[in-house]
């Protein structure tokens, strides 16, 4: 007679199997980081050197020097200033469209959607001389405005996900607003905005994160005025500089990036369970 | 507390689906109006016509002494109650209520006295801070209610309010909303698709099918008097029995034949004096329909009897109070299918019946319907349209019924026997012809008289009768027809004079003052075009069929328009038209004349030749758009 395993002995089996996968997943993904939280705590000069990983002596001297030898506070400033800036009028923006994709109907309405779809899919960087040439005529170059405003101008692209959730909403709300006395604005600004959380912290946090790491654009834009840095730039011209490696830069840069790192993980701890809500609500049901 | 009236209302969608066709009605200041039929019959589509969530096609709608076709809905002072309740899932029940008053800024104890009356009517006081998601499909729908109800409207919409709820939920909201309706004296605008609810709430109900009105009558006149046969057969559970088969007038009686069975049923012609007497031909094919009701198992001293049939039982089903009994008339035939020979009877006798038992069956004929079998209407309407007679034409008099009476010029045939056709509303009261009132209906609003003349049975139309054994007739022969086996001798004079015209632009030059100089100034103005003739029109009509026809194909469609017989002068100017016949009816005169291809009747008091000028007048016509068949003005 053959023997069955007991049902709970086998999921307990399996359960095993697979934290044991997501844990090694989970810390090959984390050593990247761990090691620059350890090597940012480096107390001797020791060059690019990763041949060891503990340093022989702990100290906040990177963390110091950071603040006080280099510019990277005001990069940082520079950095939030214009993510927070960008944030906000992409959150504002993507909105927008996607109410009005969602709820107007309109000539034009399908085939501009695919037309953002299409574009969407190249490439930013493809227009990034054309893009540098009308901001050098308009004097927004080595300029946060300019890199402010690039970023920005795409943001109408980003509806997709949020349309998504909009057209879940189910669209005898905007009639009974409507018929309540709304107008259209009203309509979006007392119904769908309270009924749209989730996916407005997900287009928050998206809007964010992106200026705040993007490299490109930014060193682009900036050339060589080290005073209009975004972090990114500034750090990549840290480790151009052999003579500032062999000062013990590198600790400093693993610092900086340690600092970098602690708003985003602070707005995505705190925005977290909205988050994981929004990506789903919009893309599940809708 | 307002009127509503639709005035050739369509709905055409982009891709050309009608959804709506030529709605007209006039909705009374607090009536409660139930719009009923199936699935796709536009019923919803016109409820959202007049919430102003759905544009209008074509036609005019008004809320009291406003136009409001192009009004946002906010500004239709209306309320609406949606089948899902659609409420502000993150609101609280208060503020749901008080959203609309909010955004009307009414002031705050204002808001908070209205929500607090409406919950105690509602029977929600207690929910008031509670969101929509904790409450059942009952409470919300209540709430919703609320939410209408607090704005004061001038009409409530409620688009199947009820579809949502379970049945018993149902039967006690459906009381609720009738008791709601008697408190607040506001005009009620219901969809539904259940004939019950239109039934037990509306004291009128529009029957709707494919885009098309049906009928639009009283609960009770819609049962008992059905236009056609899909309101009879929409109307009332279980549905009625429909037969195919005959009449044949046979003397003073009429032999109903009903096909796939060999029942013959003998009534008096008195019964069917409305049916039109194409009808009675016994080749014609008709619908004989009756109701369930109307049937009934045979008494023991009815039984041989006329209107007795015998009937295969084929199953029952029981009720309870009643029972339902499904046969077949054809006894040799299986009636578990759908066949023409079924029959549903109700028998509340308790009698035991089997299956396979043949039973005796009598029919109460006096309520029977009957209807066209290409057509579907009804052939025996409330108002008959025409009274048919034999008549004799003889030195130009007209005999008929005992009665004489001289023909007009227009009028006159030949001397022999003649089939006269008289519309109700062509029996003038101003002739000299004496008749005896037998008895007055008043149909909606309609008084029709049947009259005796002669020993024969004559139906008018009048609305200044106002009593008196009898009356002195008259005949408006332009309004007859006169055949002679088969062949029209004189056929009417149409009501309708239809020309085809484009809507056409046409530039014009303006010189105006500016500082001292003279400027020419462009200026496009709209209007008709007939046979080149160039007719300007005022900016709302050109709105209209701009808005009804879209911009590029406004001067590309074809285009009718329709005026009545008096929608035309004879003038110095204006259409060329070519005179073809004076038709003279005595008291009146009319030109027949053509205008390119289409024949129009001019009214006039003098005789003319050849050519002639007309004058229309637009306030007369209407615009027809040929190709999609739309009223447009």
């Amino acid at each position: 007679m053959k023997r069955y395993r007991s049902k709970k002995v086998s999921e307990r089996i399996s359960l095993t199997l697979i934290y044991t996968v997501l844990i090694i997943i989970s810390l090959i993904w984390l050593i990247p980081f761990l090691m620059l939280i350890i090597l940012s705590f480096r107390g001797e000069t020791a060059g690019m050197s990763a041949d060891y990983l503990f340093p022989k002596e702990w100290s906040f001297n990177s963390y110091v020097r950071l603040f006080t030898e280099t510019k990277f506070l005001t990069w940082y400033g520079n950095t939030m200033l214009v993510s927070i800036v960008v944030t906000v009028f992409q959150t504002i923006i993507v909105l927008m469209t996607s109410y009005a994709l969602s709820r107007l109907r309109f000539k034009m309405r399908k085939p501009l959607m695919n037309l953002m779809l299409i574009l969407g899919m190249f490439p930013g960087f493809l227009s990034m001389t054309a893009v540098y040439f009308v901001l050098r005529e308009i004097g927004l170059t080595q300029n946060l405005l300019g890199l402010i405003l690039v970023y920005s101008a795409s943001s109408a692209m980003q509806y997709y996900i949020c349309k998504g959730f909009f057209d879940t909403i189910p669209k005898s709300l905007d009639e009974a607003a409507r018929i309540d006395g709304a107008s259209r604005h009203t309509v979006f600004l007392k119904i769908i905005l309270p009924l749209a959380k989730p996916i407005i912290i997900y287009t928050i946090l998206t809007a964010f994160i992106a200026p705040w790491g993007e490299y490109m654009f930014s060193s682009f834009i900036m050339q060589n005025n080290p005073d209009k840095y975004t972090v990114a730039v500034g750090m990549q011209s840290w480790l151009n500089n052999a003579t500032l490696m062999s000062d013990g830069y590198f600790s400093i840069f693993c610092a900086a990036a340690v600092i970098v790192s602690i708003p985003i993980t602070a707005l995505f701890i705190w925005l977290q369970r909205y988050y994981v809500e929004g990506i789903t609500g919009g893309s599940v049901k809708g | 507390m307002a009127e509503v009236s639709l005035k050739h209302v369509y709905k055409v969608y982009p891709n050309g689906t009608k959804a709506v066709n030529d709605f007209n009605m006039e909705i009374a200041d607090k009536e409660f109006i139930v719009f009923v039929g199936p699935s796709g019959c536009g019923k919803s589509t016109t409820l959202r016509m007049i919430a102003g969530l759905e544009d209008i096609s074509a036609g005019e709608l008004k809320i009291g002494e406003l136009i409001v076709n192009d009004m946002e809905p906010k500004d239709r002072d209306i309320a609406m109650v949606f089948q899902n309740y659609a409420l502000y899932p993150h609101m609280t029940v208060y503020e749901n209520i008080a959203f609309g008053l909010r955004l009307r800024k009414l002031p705050k104890d204002e808001i908070h006295k209205r929500v607090v009356e409406a919950a105690e009517i509602l029977g929600i006081t207690e929910y008031l801070n509670k969101k929509p998601k904790e409450m059942s499909g009952g409470q919300r729908q209540r709430v919703a209610l609320g939410r209408a109800i607090v704005r004061e409207p001038k009409v409530m919409l409620l688009d199947e309010p009820l579809s949502n709820l379970d049945a018993k939920l149902r039967t006690q909201m459906r009381a609720e909303i009738s008791k709601l309706h008697t408190k607040l004296q506001t005009t009620f605008i219901y969809v539904t698709h259940d004939q019950v609810e239109a039934m037990t709430m509306g004291t009128r109900i529009v029957v709707m099918r494919d885009g098309f009105v049906q009928q639009i009558d009283t609960p009770k006149n819609l049962y008992n008097y059905p236009e056609n046969k899909f309101v009879a057969s929409f109307i009332g559970t279980p549905q009625m029995n429909f037969f195919e088969g005959t009449l044949l007038k046979n003397g003073e009686e009429v032999i109903i034949k009903l096909d796939g069975s060999d029942v013959q049923i003998t009534v008096p012609f008195s019964m069917l004096y409305k049916v039109n007497h194409s009808y009675l031909d016994g080749k014609t094919k008709i619908y004989v329909g009756l109701r369930a009701e109307d049937v009934s198992i045979a008494q023991e001293n009815e039984k041989g009897g006329n209107a007795v049939i015998k009937v295969a039982v084929s199953h029952k089903e029981e009720l309870g109070n009643e029972t339902l009994i499904y046969g077949d008339i054809n006894l040799n035939g299986d009636s578990g299918n759908p066949s023409p020979t079924k029959i549903i009877l109700k028998d509340s006798s308790g009698r035991e019946i089997t299956a396979g038992d043949v039973i005796d069956v009598a029919l109460k004929l006096d309520k029977v319907h009957l209807f066209d079998k290409e057509t579907e209407r009804s052939v025996l309407p409330r108002i008959p349209g025409y009274n048919y007679l034999d008549c004799e034409v003889k030195d130009g008099k007209l005999k008929f019924f005992g009665a004489e009476l001289v023909m007009p010029e227009a009028a006159k045939c030949a001397d022999g026997k003649y089939e006269l056709l008289i519309p109700t509303d062509a029996i003038t009261f101003d002739g000299n012809i004496k008749a005896a009132v037998a008895s007055l209906e008043n149909i909606n609003g309609v008084k029709l008289l049947a009259l005796t003349l002669g020993g024969k049975r004559l139906y008018a139309v009048n609305q200044e009768y106002a009593g008196g054994d009898a009356v002195n007739i008259g005949v408006d022969f332009k309004k007859i027809t006169l055949t002679s086996d088969g062949i029209t001798m004189h056929s009417p004079m149409p009501d309708i004079n239809g020309i085809n015209c484009k809507f056409a632009k046409r530039k014009s030059f303006e010189t105006e003052e500016v500082n001292g100089k003279t400027k020419r100034r462009k200026k496009v103005c709209f209007g008709y075009d007939i046979e080149g003739n160039f007719f300007e029109v005022s900016d709302a009509v050109a709105q209209k069929i701009f808005a009804a026809l879209g911009i590029k194909k406004a001067f590309t469609s074809s285009l009718k328009l329709e005026f009545v017989v008096s929608g035309f002068t004879v003038g110095e100017s204006g259409i060329e038209a070519t005179v073809e016949e004076m038709l003279d009816y005595g008291k009146e005169k009319f030109i027949k004349c053509k205008i390119g291809a289409d024949s129009v009747y001019v009214k006039t008091d003098k005789d003319y030749d050849g050519v002639i000028r007309l004058l229309p007048d637009f306030e007369k016509a209407w615009v027809v758009d040929t190709e999609k068949d739309i009223k447009i003005i």
